[in-house]
């Protein structure tokens, strides 16, 4: 009886059902299913159980979302947009994916480790109340973590595949959001802990006002949201040049916030230091990542022909971001406010190879996330096993002498700082040398040379650390070094892999050639 | 012009009048009001436009639901009836300009970039039939996964304001 | 009725609307606006006839005919009652928000259709204000826009009693509307369409109660929730806060009020009819064995019938329910209504989905029941395996701490006896008990 209605009614007739390549985006879809059983176990599991079942579900998406990354880079097959095309699934993008997916793993590794027990017992409760102190002593541990973990990951997995910009920035949305609130849940020092998430929240949100603004302009410019489309419209050279300028310098805005570059910085060394480690250490390796994916795939596909536009402005965001975090660094006491500074010089020499807009450009990029990437968790995995009776010892007076009273835990950390700095035979030095090649070929010599200076400036105050540790008398009531085993191995990873990428860079530098022979889909 | 314009320009005029109103008023609830205004004048704009769907969405969502929470929290908090001093701000002149620079960069570039560039109104353009086959078809995955977004931050918001996690009797796991 | 001749159209889609001559229009206004007056006048009186009744009283029964000039007289009354304005308060909003709360009430209704097309002065138009293609929101839209009435009026009034009763009223009305909206959810799906004079046509085989008896019976329970009324009647429930949200209001601003509540009373109903009962179709029996019923002006009839009947069905419930607790309500809204509502689409939208894949309705039918059986059964068995667990933990926690029952030397009942008025325990049991129930109450508001 209705069936004859509803189709005299509807004059458009039914709305054909979208063609979704489930098998192509299966990563992200398993990633964020994961997620959502995840608020089901929280809703349904007592809680006694949930962290027990939390973590290896966890695991099991993360992992299993890399496999699945992996069996899609195998099959050789032409790369295409899946989702009705809001989704490119292409070299670059899975090459991405993969790296975002094993970092992550790393950082679940450090996330769901008991013993060092970053995270606070309950969010809600006023930093020094009693039912903080309560739910302290009772061992209650928040699990939500788990779920808004992998919420965020789904969020990084879709910002670098994104095809259009309208998915773009829900990608960047919902990436962003869990961190937010991951940010204010730090156990020790909680003001720190809220303060940086209503920082990182609010500027986050203006920066997404920026992106969303310039998104504006792009489609008032294009027509479409399409990178491609946006790209053909600018290849015509057709339309207004004031809506296109303003759009590429409002989302590039928007981009580089993510990025934590200079000037859009201010965020990274608070955020950084009052998170929680390890979800520093998820957002100094796979947002990073994330967000560079979606810069390269915005500036090598929709604006690919207007490099001569961007190209002076770019430069110049990559000389001062490069030169102000090597500089600021050295004036740092505190290790994570430094590893973020660092962070800020390393999206500076990052921004070289994505300036070059070359494959080689691309392919060393990719090299240099998954290099940098593993380091810099193994570097903060490091920071959350040095503790005294207030947590972690973040001040630099406190790891004096480390070297003494712990040296096989100064010596990985003295490793990862000399491949930060960009030490021959560490990943650092791969990474580096790839992107710079990168840049003398595509005409940037001017930059290499800023890079290579600033990186000296670095290396400075690596070393410094360095001495610090190892030559400096201990304190009497120094920190001690707690290794739990699910930290331990989180510090083997990032080691082996910065030790693998440096010795023998080769394959991982073919797998990225390989994944940047296509360039992005459109 | 015609009458279609007219009528389109009246009730952006009362938009933005509506809008300063909102920012300059020293009444906490009259602020309120005049968002409910501005809002109200914006769905009357969707409705010139011919969508329909989106124009009752709009009052059923900003005006019945957003204002409503909004007039909520402040009530709840602190609703003084009369002038509230602390509602001015020393930086009203920078937001000001700010605001004041925002607008005039926007109107320049949308008069540059379209300039008197006219698109002829379709009748059903807005409709929900065509709404939905946009949203389910060419947008669907953005789609879902702003419910996915919305999921997050619902537990976050939990995450945040819950107190009774571990109080002193844990009571039944669905209260 | 000859100028006024019935004419055997088609019955009326959305393209039959805006296309009446002016005349037309202000006469269908003035009709619909006359009708809603009326129609309050006489539900007031057939209100407090009715409670008589079932209170075995007799009622208003003086002023006119069986008392039904009550109404005008009260109206009247109203009208010239001194009109007071608080010191202090928000002039500009105390003024506003009656008009606020009535105005929307009164635009509700120009979407309800209240027959098929008809000849009037020669010309053809459909017995209805006019349709949109999304007429149905438009009714949402108005009675959102209705709850700025009552809040404004509760903090504007300067007065604990108000604010409170205003604070409790949006809060509710929100929470409810969106299990209204969910309820439509399936209408919609089946009909097609949001205009209700679509809606009606899609009828006119079956109605929506009975296809879709869940989300009638959501609906039923929103919208006495959206009407304030008893068992939902919180916001103004004299025991606790006096007048509610109106209490400082007098004369006409207060008369607004009441007209608003008893339009609302009426629209909602008229939805109810229109959306679930099939509008102005003729029921069953009539239509089966007289075709003219649905044709002409005799529709008007059939709707007036039912329109009473829901009139009818909020004045018995008013007879015969008590209140609801406030948090009991909330909780009846949020974790009852709404993921019900929510399930309910689930299946209707799966059961549209397979039927428009061309499955046999038959296997679809026994698959759901079965699947609808099997999740009914697990959650049986879940809250009973996790209620012996609970009930465990109780135990465990009472068997730790035995009252003692001679503490202090004294035979002492235990403090948290229920319904315990010996005299022994004097004061402190009295004191407990009242503490617990305060607890109870504040947990559940939150």
């Amino acid at each position: 009886m209705t069936s004859h209605v509803s189709a005299a009614l509807a004059p458009g007739g039914d709305i054909p059902a979208p063609h979704i390549e489930y098998g192509q985006i299966m990563p992200i879809l398993l990633v964020l299913g994961v997620a959502v059983a995840g608020v089901l176990v929280e809703a349904f599991v007592g809680r006694t159980w949930r962290y027990t079942v939390q973590v290896p579900l966890a695991f099991l998406g993360l992992a299993g979302g890399f496999a699945w990354t992996i069996v899609l880079g195998l099959r050789d097959e032409t790369h295409a947009v899946a989702a009705e095309g809001a989704l490119g699934v292409d070299g670059p993008t899975l090459f991405l994916q993969g790296t975002i997916l094993i970092l992550a793993l790393v950082s679940l590794l450090l996330i769901a480790d008991r013993g060092t027990g970053s995270f606070a017992a309950q969010a809600a409760a006023l930093p020094g109340s009693e039912a903080e102190q309560r739910t302290t002593a009772a061992g209650i541990i928040q699990t939500e973590v788990f779920p808004l973990l992998m919420f965020a990951v789904g969020g990084m997995l879709i910002f670098p595949a994104s095809n259009d910009l309208l998915t773009m920035f829900v990608g960047l949305e919902v990436m962003s959001l869990p961190l937010y609130l991951l940010c204010g849940l730090a156990r020790r020092r909680r003001l720190l802990s809220q303060e940086a998430a209503v920082k990182y929240f609010l500027l986050g949100s203006f920066s997404s006002a920026f992106f969303l603004y310039g998104i504006a302009l792009l489609y008032g410019y294009a027509g479409s949201v399409k990178l491609g489309d946006i790209a053909a419209e600018a290849g015509r050279d057709a339309g207004s040049e004031t809506l296109l300028l303003g759009g590429i310098a409002l989302l590039a805005l928007g981009l580089l916030f993510k990025l934590g570059a200079v000037p859009f910085h201010m965020w990274k060394p608070d955020v950084y230091q009052g998170a929680p480690t390890p979800i520093t250490a998820l957002m100094a390796s796979c947002t990073l990542v994330s967000a560079f994916g979606a810069m390269l795939r915005v500036f090598f596909v929709a604006f690919e022909n207007l490099t001569w536009e961007w190209r002076p402005a770019m430069w110049g965001v990559s000389i001062i971001t490069m030169i102000a975090g090597a500089v600021i660094a050295i004036t740092q006491t505190d290790i994570k406010r430094m590893l973020a500074y660092s962070s800020i010089a390393h999206a500076g020499f990052l921004l070289t190879g994505v300036i070059a807009t070359s494959r080689e450009g691309l392919s060393s990029t990719l090299f240099y996330l998954a290099a940098y990437g593993f380091t810099t968790v193994g570097a903060f995995a490091v920071v959350t096993t040095v503790r005294d009776a207030g947590g972690e010892a973040g001040h630099l007076s406190r790891w004096a002498g480390l070297g003494k009273r712990s040296p096989l835990i100064a010596g990985v950390f003295a490793f990862f700082l000399l491949a930060f700095a960009g030490i021959p035979l560490t990943s650092g030095f791969t990474g580096k040398f790839a992107v710079f090649k990168a840049a003398v070929e595509a005409d940037a010599t001017p930059l290499v040379v800023v890079g290579v200076i600033s990186s000296a400036i670095a290396a400075f105050f690596y070393v410094r650390v360095i001495v610090v540790m190892f030559f400096s008398e201990p304190e009497a009531d120094g920190p001690t070094v707690v290794v739990s085993p699910a930290t331990a191995a989180a510090v083997v990873l990032g080691l082996a892999a910065t030790v693998v990428l440096g010795v023998l860079p080769q394959p991982v530098l073919d797998l990225a050639g390989h994944a940047a022979t296509q360039m992005f889909v459109r | 012009m015609t009458g279609q314009e007219i009528v389109f320009a009246l009730l952006g005029a009362v938009a933005v009048g509506s809008g300063i109103m909102v920012v300059t008023t020293r009444q906490l609830v009259h602020a309120a009001l005049w968002l409910v205004l501005s809002f109200g004048a914006l769905a009357g704009m969707y409705l010139v436009l011919t969508a329909e769907f989106v124009a009752w969405v709009q009052v059923l969502i900003y005006v019945g639901a957003i204002v409503v929470l909004l007039l909520f929290g402040i009530m709840l908090t602190r609703a003084p009836i009369g002038t509230a001093p602390d509602l001015d701000s020393g930086n009203r002149w920078i937001a000001a300009a700010v605001a004041v620079a925002t607008a005039a960069l926007l109107v320049t570039v949308v008069v540059m970039g379209f300039g008197d560039a006219k698109m002829p109104l379709e009748a059903g353009g807005g409709s929900a039939e065509a709404l939905g086959s946009a949203v389910f078809r060419t947008w669907v995955l953005p789609f879902e996964v702003l419910s996915v977004l919305l999921l997050s931050a619902l537990v976050g918001a939990i995450v945040l304001s819950r107190t009774d996690i571990g109080g002193a009797r844990s009571r039944g796991k669905g209260d | 009725m000859s100028p006024l001749a019935a004419a055997p159209a088609a019955d009326p889609t959305l393209q039959d609307f805006g296309k009446d001559p002016w005349w037309l229009i202000g006469g269908k206004v003035l009709v619909i606006f006359v009708f809603l007056v009326l129609t309050v006048l006489i539900s007031m009186w057939v209100e407090r006839r009715v409670i008589g009744r079932m209170q075995l009283r007799v009622g208003p029964n003086r002023h006119g005919p069986f008392g039904l000039l009550q109404g005008l007289a009260d109206g009247v009354k109203l009208a010239l009652k001194e009109d007071i304005v608080p010191r202090q308060v928000d002039k500009v909003v105390f003024v506003l928000a009656p008009i606020l709360s009535a105005v929307p009430a009164f635009i509700s209704f120009i979407i309800i259709p209240f027959g098929p097309n008809v000849s009037v002065f020669g010309h053809q138009t459909a017995l209805q204000g006019t349709d949109l293609p999304v007429a149905v929101l438009l009714v949402l839209a108005m009675s959102s826009i209705g709850v700025y009435g009552i809040v404004l009026a509760g903090w504007s009034s300067m007065s604990p009693y108000s604010l409170l009763g205003g604070l409790r009223s949006s809060a509710q009305v929100i929470s409810y509307e969106i299990a209204m909206g969910l309820s439509f959810v399936a209408v919609f799906l089946f009909a097609g369409s949001m205009s209700t004079s679509d809606i009606v046509a899609a009828q006119h085989d079956t109605w929506f109660a009975v296809l879709l008896f869940p989300s009638f019976v959501v609906y039923v329970i929103t919208m006495m929730g959206e009407s304030n009324r008893i068992p939902f009647d919180l916001p103004e429930g004299e025991g606790e806060l006096v007048g509610g949200f109106h209490t400082e209001y007098s004369s006409l601003k207060f008369a607004m009020f009441f007209l608003a509540e008893y339009i609302n009373l009426a629209t909602l109903s008229a939805l109810a009819t229109t959306l679930f009962l099939g509008g102005w179709r003729a029921p069953a029996p009539i239509s089966t064995v007289w075709a003219g019923a649905n044709s002409g002006w005799w529709p008007v009839l059939w709707f007036m019938v039912k329109l009473w009947l829901f009139i009818f069905f909020f004045i018995w419930l008013r007879g015969s329910l008590p209140r609801v607790r406030y948090d009991q309500l909330m909780k009846l809204g949020w974790k009852i209504l709404m993921p019900f509502s929510l399930g309910w689409i689930l299946l209707v939208a799966a059961i549209r989905a397979f039927k428009n894949e061309g499955y046999d309705m038959q296997q679809i039918t026994i698959v759901t029941v079965v699947v609808a059986a099997a999740i009914l059964g697990g959650t049986i068995l879940w809250e009973m395996l996790r209620g012996g667990e609970g009930e465990e933990g109780a135990a465990a926690e009472a068997g730790a701490a035995p009252a003692d029952p001679f503490a202090g030397g004294f035979p002492v009942p235990p403090l948290d006896a229920p319904h315990y008025h010996g005299r022994t325990a004097g004061t402190g049991a009295r004191a407990a008990t009242i503490g617990t129930r305060s607890e109870e109450v504040t947990r559940g508001t939150h």
